[in-house]
């Protein structure tokens, strides 16, 4: 079937037709319930004319033969793989979202809506909690960059990053132990290597056993023991590089745009763990 | 006594329910203690799969993320933590490679066996990936081996327990056995003591006494069963009295016929022997009889030659002398009234010598002697003779004898008799002694038969006389005199001579009695026959 499709668009791409002529050539790395939320929002908010490539509905696709024929103005990548495509050519400016080890500064004209919030944002949570001492498992080569600009705001908030820095997964729950009594607060980064299946346990353990609230990434994380989740709003950022792309369409130059975190921030508590903790958040939340 | 004692105890009811019960009891009782014990047995061993299936799953559960850290520290103390429950002899945690990253042996006797556990420790299910979660994967349950817990357990503690349970088992349910038992025994002691009373009523009624009752008084089954059996012992012993009563009524009736054809039979007997008597007497008076008429006969013969010889004598004297007198009677009367008187003499003497004659030959007989030259007329003529006496006079006997009957090869005297017998029956059919006999002769030339025929207007004869006349000693005028033996011996001579012996009646208007007689006789009767 697979290679049915291949032979259909690669037919599709050699027959002698002309070029379908569209604005914005949408790249999206599978085809998956959060990506379509995102391209709705990109939709919403930029009437451009586009073509959707879903990478993983064909076995080799040429992007760079396909920018070259069709002539899109501009490339929105939707998911790493997506952006790791687009990144090959030079010619097309690439905006990205939902990609989450996308570089802040990438090379070249390509910017996006990163999928981390302003570490600021995040500190603002510990704040309201009364946290003064946070505690970060994070992998350097991952979430390095990040982790800078968050002692930094940390630092501005007068909150102390507890950082332990692992770079197996297998060395998490030895590093959260050896935060223990350290950190009355535990922030929970999305690093691949921090939060791995195996070890994502580990963090509820100690939170359980340190009396100490968890701050995730994610309203999943909830249900395993978290005490609060800063998520993301899918379709609002699909909204929020819709517009980035409306601007780039209507001529500012991709390279100006500077890459954006989430706009939207969806605060959601635990009550039983807040309550359990006895932490109340200033200000209702 | 045993060996009386042990048929008396396997027949009895009782004795037989209570062994069956009894073992029933055991059978059910063992069947249920092997059960509990097998139950429990597997129970106990599946608790203690259970119980460290349960320690294995909470030690994996337990060891996963320090088996993901490989914290061998905090894997040994995990392991010691789970080797410290009694039942435990061994814990080991490996990773998927089979390294054994912590290991604890229990110092303990293993004994008769131990049971080896082994759960797999896995990556905790329903946790995706940061990736995932932010792009709003649904979480997926897959788990994934990252290493195993091994788990020996020893189970001696079954085995003892086993032998506790077996030992409790049996001493309860033989407790418990012995306690039915006796309770049963109560029991049917209670339930059968009715059976038995039952019995016993039935026994005594079924040995013949049929007075006797059963005395249970209960409105059960067997209650009633016993009211039935005692409404059947009293109805078999009315009948027993009433076939009783009738067998005595029957003994007397059957003595009181035996008396009464005793009475008959010795009747007959007289009868018959007053009759040789008579035959006997005839014979003597026939004799006595015969010597003074056979004087008298020659007397009159004397007479009447010597008057022959006298009369022309005296025809001379009356002629000579003139009429005289002889016994005062003028000499022209008396001499023909001598002549007469004498030839009177001669012929009454003579009929008395027939009659005489014929008295003898009736009572004595003269035996089978046939005579081929047998007049029948003449035979109805001397029966005629012989019953000249008993005519009475308000009987009228016709007789209408053929001219041309021809002679018959035959006894006189005993189709003689055979008429007197027809005759006087005839006579003696008048109820009132007044009526008419006919006496017919004929002969029937188509069948060469001679036919005589007795025939009176008297009462007749019954349908049911009719069947029995030809019976011997069947009268219906025994107390008359009759012997019952006239028919039976006119039709035994009548089918002597070849001949038939009919009777018709008309109860109320009188009986006709017909003999045929061949007139060849029996042998041509015979050859007839034969023919």
């Amino acid at each position: 079937m697979q290679l049915l499709r291949t032979l259909l668009v690669c037919l599709l791409l050699l027959a002698p037709l002309p070029a379908l002529a569209y604005d914005i050539l949408v790249l999206q790395s599978l085809r998956e319930k959060g990506y379509d939320e995102a391209v709705k929002g990109v939709k919403r908010e930029c009437a451009a004319t586009m073509r959707t490539v879903v990478l993983s509905d064909y076995a080799e696709t040429d992007i760079t033969r396909i920018i070259r024929e069709e002539h899109p103005r501009l490339v929105i990548a939707v998911g790493d793989r997506a952006l790791e495509v687009a990144e090959k050519q030079r010619n097309t400016p690439v905006l990205y979202m939902m990609a989450l080890h996308a570089k802040p500064h990438q090379r070249g004209a390509v910017s996006g809506v990163g999928m981390l919030f302003d570490p600021a944002r995040c500190l603002t949570v510990f704040e309201s909690i009364g946290s003064k001492r946070v505690g970060v498992v994070c992998d350097p080569s991952k979430s390095g960059a990040y982790l800078r600009r968050a002692q930094v705001a940390a630092r501005r908030s007068g909150i102390e990053l507890v950082v332990r820095e692992v770079h197996s997964p297998k060395e998490t729950p030895s590093m959260l132990d050896s935060l223990r009594g350290k950190v009355d607060a535990l922030w929970m980064l999305p690093d691949v290597t921090a939060v791995s299946p195996e070890s994502t346990e580990a963090y509820f353990l100690f939170s359980q056993g340190e009396r100490v609230p968890l701050v995730s990434f994610a309203e999943f994380y909830l249900t395993m023991g978290g005490a609060i989740a800063l998520g993301i709003d899918r379709f609002d950022i699909g909204k929020q590089l819709g517009a980035m792309a409306q601007s780039a369409l209507e001529g500012t130059p991709v390279e100006s745009l500077a890459p954006q975190p989430p706009r939207r921030v969806m605060l959601r508590v635990n009550e039983g763990v807040l309550r359990r903790l006895k932490i109340s958040i200033a200000g209702g939340g | 006594m045993k060996s009386l004692l042990k048929p008396r105890l396997t027949k009895n009811f009782r004795f037989r329910l209570y062994l069956i019960f009894t073992a029933t009891i055991a059978l059910l009782t063992a069947a249920f203690a092997s059960f509990y014990v097998v139950t429990e047995v597997n129970g106990f061993r599946s608790t203690l799969e259970r119980e460290g299936r349960l320690l294995a799953t909470v030690l994996a559960q337990n060891a996963r993320l320090p088996l993901f850290a490989e914290n061998r520290e905090a894997l040994a103390l995990l392991a010691a933590g789970t080797a410290r429950y009694p039942s435990v002899l061994f814990v080991s945690i490996s990773n998927t490679e089979g390294r054994v990253l912590t290991e604890v042996k229990n110092p303990k006797d293993t004994g008769s066996g131990a049971i080896d556990m082994r759960v797999e420790v896995t990556s905790p299910g329903l946790v995706a990936s940061p990736e995932a979660v932010l792009l709003g994967h649904a979480p997926v349950d897959e788990k994934r081996v990252i290493g195993r817990v091994d788990l020996r357990l020893d189970t001696s503690g079954a085995q003892e327990r086993l032998k506790k349970l077996v030992a409790a088992t049996l001493a309860i349910g033989t407790l418990f056995w012995i306690v039915v038992s006796l309770l049963s025994y109560q029991i049917l002691k209670r339930v059968t003591s009715s059976f038995n009373l039952l019995m016993h009523g039935i026994e005594e009624i079924g040995s013949g006494n049929l007075s006797a009752r059963v005395n249970l008084d209960s409105d059960d089954e067997l209650g009633r069963g016993a009211n039935a059996i005692n409404a059947m012992a009293a109805s078999l012993e009315l009948r027993e009295l009433e076939n009783l009563s009738l067998q005595e009524e029957l003994l007397k009736a059957m003595k009181l016929e035996v008396q009464e054809e005793k009475k008959r039979v010795m009747a007959r007997l007289i009868h018959t022997n007053k009759m040789t008597s008579l035959g006997l007497l005839l014979s003597s008076m026939a004799h006595e009889i015969n010597n003074p008429n056979a004087s008298i006969r020659f007397s009159g013969h004397i007479i009447a030659k010597i008057w022959a010889d006298v009369v022309p004598l005296l025809d001379g004297v009356w002629r000579e002398e003139g009429d005289f007198y002889l016994g005062g009677i003028p000499f022209q009367k008396a001499r023909g009234a001598l002549a007469d008187n004498a030839a009177k003499i001669v012929e009454n003497s003579e009929r008395i010598a027939r009659v005489v004659q014929g008295l003898r030959d009736y009572g004595v007989g003269d035996g089978a002697r046939l005579r081929p030259d047998l007049e029948v007329n003449g035979a109805v003529a001397a029966a005629l003779s012989v019953l000249a006496c008993q005519m009475q006079q308000d009987i009228w006997l016709k007789t209408a004898l053929g001219n041309d009957i021809p002679v018959i090869t035959g006894n006189q005297h005993q189709i003689e008799q055979v008429l007197i017998n027809l005759i006087l029956n005839a006579m003696q059919s008048f109820p009132d002694g007044r009526g008419e006999v006919l006496l017919t002769t004929r002969h029937d030339c188509i069948r060469s038969e001679v036919v005589v025929e007795v025939e009176d207007d008297g009462v007749g004869i019954c349908a049911e006389t009719m069947e029995r006349l030809f019976e011997p000693f069947f009268s219906t005028k025994l107390d008359r005199g009759g012997s019952g033996l006239g028919l039976y011996i006119s039709q035994y001579i009548v089918a002597e001579h070849g001949g038939r012996l009919q009777l018709t009646s008309t109860p109320g208007k009188g009986t006709l009695a017909r003999v045929i007689l061949p007139v060849g006789g029996p042998a041509q009767k015979g050859e007839g026959a034969g023919r």
